[in-house]
């Protein structure tokens, strides 16, 4: 009799059992996730979508008139507007996907103390929710952008350009990441809630989101090189604005430390992700 | 026999009591680094059940039992007894502290109707949305799509956002998805109490014909113990985490109905001190007396019933007092209630009875509550349980054979007579 069971559930999980069978049997699910995302939040709004372009609009001129006009930090030679746009673009993508993505459980409680699906659908709804709107961001970046390049003559893409959709799909990764670690913990720790939020708002200010790298004194560059984020940024403008440098190894040690985390949090919120619901 | 579907093996789960604080994370640390680098186990055993320890409570405990292909299963027992804790092991929903759960096929679970529903979506979207965190394929729900619209009867609404719906419609559109779910194993709980009661009655007969007809194996959760008995083929009760019977759905439903069964005809209690009451009613003595008129000496439906009581009343003041006595079947349904007059009763005595003719009462098992009012009419004391009796089916040859329906069985006739002649 026993052979003849299908599956079986018990306390003891093994690690490294991500059921990613499971999770591509699902993918219509995390499509309608993903669709109740994008268009459940902007019903009942005057501005519907275009809240979108005016997040970033607003944020950069804010950056602008205070950091350019007021704080006068050095652009490296970039238009302003351009450089601002570009941080406020990749950090929030960074910071929607952790903060979206540390909710899982939290959010979702009720949902899922009622039915089981693969856990993994709601963290990365988050992400890919947050990449279509980044996508709709950076299409009016690219927009300002051209207009830059052919009427201004301003700026000129590099061939860095290239290694943009690594550097974005590696920034998601991390957010994803770090995002799955703290989901696993706060479900039990309120505190890290309050804790992350006050992190995040610190950690933009070690990530070149307002100003250039090489105005970093050189005793701190190595520590501050150390930060995924910074070589994304870093080569981001490098490749659009052609301004600053980045040294190739930190772009792959940014890329390893996401990959890293990544998987330390896919790890962790497969092998938690049915206990932790114990403790909510 | 058909084949078991599901094989709920030495299933325990513990949950851990107590507040979160600033001791939680030290206790954690020591758990975890007990666990993972002095590789100390602790080994949970439920049996071992300390009372005086109150930082952790077994909710199930060596649970062991089959459910086969095609059964319709109900879970019964009280509040606390460990239902939904089984429930929620059986649908990945919560993991269990020691046991193994063996099963066949695809498994969905309705442990509320309309789980992750989204308000601003309309009708539509939430069908797909919710069919799909079900389990279903875009496809199937899709397919099944008009089925479950004309299920609901909300067509018209279809296209509105469900946070327009009223409580009714939300209601009717999330079980319908529910209830053309496509799975080999489908678990209820207590969600068949929605909606009015045609809809209700729409609902419980779709369920049965998901079991019957089309083979599901269903597993249910509820107090509404004649849906059960209606539904369920096969049954377990469960009492603080343990097993306490398996079986055919009626033996066990009657047993579990049972368990607080007044053995006894009748009460007596000798001084007003120790009887049941309160300041203002104490009980006395309540009995039935069966007027047997033939041989037998146990009630069956024709005996005659005398209900007879007597009470002390022991307000300060006269009290307009009222007796409603209430007649119930085991299922805690009321048959019918009877009225006393309104008497002005002084502090002392007071007795009182009834009688319920033969050939009135259906087989099964009846137990009599007592309310005492008072001039507002509002309860003084209530003796819920007060005595209790079984009904012995009685027929004599021309009856036919076969559950008799109905919570009465009068003898009133029945006249036939031929009119015509059609020759042929």
């Amino acid at each position: 009799m026993a052979n003849e069971w299908e599956w079986e559930l018990q306390a003891e999980k093994k690690w490294f059992q991500y059921g990613l069978v499971e999770l591509w049997r699902c993918r219509g699910l995390l499509q309608s996730f993903v669709r109740k995302e994008l268009t459940a939040g902007y019903q009942q709004t005057i501005m519907g979508v275009f809240w979108l372009v005016i997040q970033p609009l607003l944020t950069t001129l804010f950056y602008f008139l205070v950091f350019s006009k007021i704080v006068k930090v050095s652009t490296d030679g970039a238009p302003p507007l351009l450089f601002y746009m570009s941080g406020a673009l990749l950090w929030g993508y960074f910071s929607d996907c952790f903060t979206s993505t540390m909710y899982s459980f939290l959010h979702n409680a009720h949902i899922f103390n009622k039915v089981y699906f693969p856990r993994l659908i709601v963290p990365l709804s988050m992400v890919i929710t947050h990449s279509v709107r980044t996508g709709i961001q950076f299409i009016l970046f690219l927009i300002i952008y051209v207009n830059y390049w052919i009427f201004d003559d301003a700026v000129h893409p590099s061939s860095y350009i290239w290694l943009m959709p690594f550097m974005l799909f590696f920034t998601a990764l991390l957010g994803l990441g770090l995002g799955m670690i703290v989901a696993v913990f706060m479900a039990k720790y309120r505190d890290l809630e309050q804790l992350m939020n006050f992190m995040l708002r610190l950690f933009m200010f070690v990530t070149p989101v307002v100003y250039p790298a090489s105005i970093v004194p050189e005793k701190y560059k190595v520590l501050f090189w150390c930060n995924p984020l910074t070589p994304v940024i870093e080569t981001f403008r490098l490749g659009f604005l052609h301004g600053g440098s980045v040294d190739s190894i930190y772009i792959f040690t940014g890329m390893a430390s996401s990959l890293l985390v990544f998987f330390i949090g896919l790890t962790l919120f497969k092998f938690r992700e049915i206990k932790v619901m114990d403790t909510i | 026999m058909s084949k078991p579907v599901l094989h709920i093996d030495q299933i325990s789960k513990q949950y851990q009591l107590g507040v979160m604080g600033s001791g939680a994370l030290k206790k954690d640390l020591q758990t975890w680094w007990n666990k993972q680098v002095l590789h100390k186990k602790e080994a949970p055993d439920p049996e071992a059940y300390d009372e005086a320890n109150r930082d952790y409570i077994w909710a199930l405990r060596n649970l062991d039992f089959k459910i086969h292909e095609g059964d319709s299963f109900g879970i019964v027992g009280n509040n606390g007894s460990g239902k939904s804790t089984l429930l929620k092991i059986i649908s990945r929903i919560s993991l269990p502290t020691s046991g193994t759960i063996h099963g066949r096929g695809r498994i969905a679970s309705l442990l509320e109707v309309g789980t992750g529903f989204h308000p601003e979506l309309t009708g539509r979207e939430n069908v797909l949305l919710n069919g799909q965190i079900l389990g279903m394929q875009k496809k199937e729900v899709l397919a099944k799509f008009d089925e479950i619209v004309d299920f609901s009867g909300i067509e018209r609404f279809i296209d509105t956002p469900v946070k327009r719906y009223s409580s009714g419609m939300y209601v009717r559109l999330a079980f319908s998805v529910a209830a053309h779910l496509q799975t080999d194993i489908l678990i209820i709980d207590e969600v068949l109490a929605v909606g009015d009661v045609d809809f209700q009655r729409k609902c419980l007969k779709k369920m049965k014909s998901l079991s019957s007809e089309s083979g599901k194996t269903v597993i249910f959760v509820s107090h509404h113990m004649q849906a059960l008995r209606n539904l369920c083929n096969k049954a377990i009760w469960l009492e603080k985490g343990r097993l306490v019977e398996e079986g055919p759905a009626d033996t066990v439903i009657n047993k579990y109905l049972s368990r607080e069964k007044v053995e006894t005809l009748s009460q007596y209690y000798p001084n007003p001190e120790s009887a049941p009451g309160n300041e203002w009613i104490r009980i006395k003595q309540v009995s039935i007396n069966p007027q047997f008129n033939t041989q037998i000496s146990y009630i069956d439906t024709r005996t005659p019933l005398d209900f007879e009581f007597s009470f002390w009343f022991m307000g300060q003041y006269p009290e307009n007092t009222q007796i409603l006595i209430g007649f119930y079947q085991l299922t805690g349904e009321c048959i019918f209630e009877l009225c006393s007059e309104v008497l002005k009763v002084e502090k002392g005595l007071v007795e009182g009875k009834c009688r319920i003719p033969g050939t009135f009462l259906n087989n099964g098992y009846y137990y009599v509550s007592m309310h005492f009012l008072n001039r507002e009419q509002d309860t003084m004391y209530e003796f819920t349980a007060s005595v209790a009796f079984d009904v012995v089916d009685y027929r004599n040859a021309k009856r036919p054979y076969g559950k008799w329906d109905g919570a009465v069985r009068p003898d009133f006739p029945v006249e036939l007579s031929q009119v015509s002649f059609d020759a042929p």
